[in-house]
């Protein structure tokens, strides 16, 4: 594990708050997205798929921060869209840092070098950049349908690195991942000097019967079990090892949709990152009017079927730490030993 | 509806196979401009953004062709949604586009020159 113990205290100390006060329902992380514009155009990917007028909307920095303040969640991920077209990405970062928040900017990485050299941004425990990265160099520009990327956000990660920055990786693994290439990939974003990697498998709905969705989940579990089997000592993840574990199947959690709740232009997203249902007003009015029955695996709910997301089961495995001795001495021991 | 089947140009009229509220949903998951036909014969055309049938009086939320809003627009103000705009989506449903993903993935299962 990596991420750093002021930033895990602030968690730890936030979840225990919110125990104590009783509140069973709370946010972990705000997905914040200030814009769905792009200068990419991934093929599959659900957010830029809108008419003109849309993209070229954003949010204001004031109504990021009413959110903010609102949701109340320790961390803030500012996904897209590509945050760094948002024009006041500088403005928002610094206003989030003075807030103590710990920000995870997610970017392609493509405009960083250029926002770095203007001095858009200053190093901070509490920012770190979340490089997009599906892999080696053949997978990752296959994924983002263009050449030359990852070799941009290669040079990108060093700049950050150079000057004092924070960052991190998010890859996305799907059914079909090469666990020796992916164990490769690994390796090559520690050479580079990332603090931690974040992984999570992308999200799959398919309408099929009850054995279908088993044999779906199983292989997932597979895939994990292949890749992080036996994990490097020098590997470093920034996420929960019970999440990681749970991806490998050793460890059973249900989906907390309401711990990384998603706020953009149309508002508060109901239920998740992942669906879109309708929008809240307001975050108390996505808390209280939202179904959150119809979510998750138990609920039968077909579209959550097969889900693994981080988005949705990280929370889980976060809370859970907490919840129990046993849950704190599970994450304790994985994080010390290295073992998953 | 299929992975590639669009709504793009469909023009419903409502109490013929088809309810107000199912036009609303499908609007509501249509990624594109849509014109909304209101009971008065005005129109407005926009992104269908969202919509609450659990409230006392129901209302769809629209951005309109220029961006400004949100437009809220009762149920009942409501004659028909038209599917006038182009559909963002068309072609490129994430189940499609989930099935190509995987199979790529096969496909760079098989060895690669170091460094690649
Ligand atoms: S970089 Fe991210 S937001 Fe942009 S097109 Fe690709 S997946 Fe979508
Ligand atoms: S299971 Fe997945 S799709 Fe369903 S609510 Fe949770 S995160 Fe969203």
């Amino acid at each position: 594990m990596s991420v750093p113990l002021s930033q895990m205290w602030a968690v730890a100390s936030y979840v225990i708050r919110q125990r104590l006060a009783g509140r069973t329902r709370y946010p972990l992380v705000l997905m914040l997205e200030p814009l769905f514009r792009c200068n990419l155009a991934c093929a599959g990917c659900g957010k830029i798929q809108y008419p003109a007028q849309i993209l070229k909307k954003h949010l204001t920095v004031e109504q990021c921060l009413g959110a903010v303040d609102e949701c109340g969640a320790p961390v803030v991920s500012i996904p897209g869209g590509e945050p760094l077209m948002y024009p006041e990405i500088g403005r928002l970062v610094s206003e989030l840092v003075a807030r103590k928040k710990y920000v995870y900017l997610c970017t392609n990485a493509l405009l960083l070098k250029e926002r770095l050299t203007a001095g858009v941004f200053e190093p901070s425990k509490y920012l770190s950049f979340s490089i997009h990265m599906d892999g080696l160099r053949a997978e990752h520009d296959e994924a983002v349908c263009r050449e030359g990327v990852y070799d941009e956000a290669v040079e990108a990660i060093r700049e950050a690195l150079r000057r004092g920055f924070r960052v991190t990786t998010n890859t996305t693994l799907f059914d079909g991942a090469n666990p020796l290439r992916t164990r490769e990939f690994f390796d090559a974003m520690m050479d580079l000097g990332v603090e931690g990697m974040m992984i999570s498998p992308g999200y799959s709905y398919a309408k099929a019967p009850d054995q279908e969705h088993f044999l779906r989940r199983q292989r997932a579990n597979e895939l994990f079990s292949r890749i992080l089997a036996d994990p490097k000592r020098r590997w470093k993840f920034n996420q929960s090892p019970l999440f990681l574990q749970f991806l490998m199947g050793t460890r059973d959690f249900e989906c907390t949709p309401w711990g990384n709740p998603t706020y953009n232009i149309f508002g508060w997203q109901r239920p998740c990152y992942l669906l879109q249902e309708g929008y809240a007003a307001t975050f108390k009015e996505l808390l209280e009017t939202t179904r959150w029955e119809r979510y998750g695996k138990k609920s039968g709910n077909e579209k959550c079927r097969d889900c693994m997301v981080h988005c949705g089961y990280e929370p889980t495995a976060v809370n859970h730490t907490f919840a129990s001795w046993r849950g704190f001495r599970d994450t304790v021991t994985a994080t010390v030993t290295g073992r998953l | 509806m299929s992975d590639t089947e669009s709504l793009e140009g469909w023009v419903p009229a409502i109490g013929h196979g088809v309810t107000l509220e199912e036009v609303v949903e499908r609007a509501f998951d249509y990624r594109g401009n849509v014109t909304v036909v209101k009971a008065d014969g005005t129109r407005l055309e926009g992104y269908v953004f969202n919509r609450n049938r659990d409230v006392a009086v129901p209302f769809v939320q629209v951005f309109d062709r220029a961006g400004a809003g949100p437009l809220d627009i009762p149920y009942a103000d409501i004659r028909t949604i038209l599917f006038t705009g182009k559909d963002t989506a068309a072609g490129n449903s994430y189940a499609a586009w989930l099935r190509a993903k995987e199979a790529s993935q096969q496909r760079l299962g098989t060895p690669l020159p170091p460094g690649a």
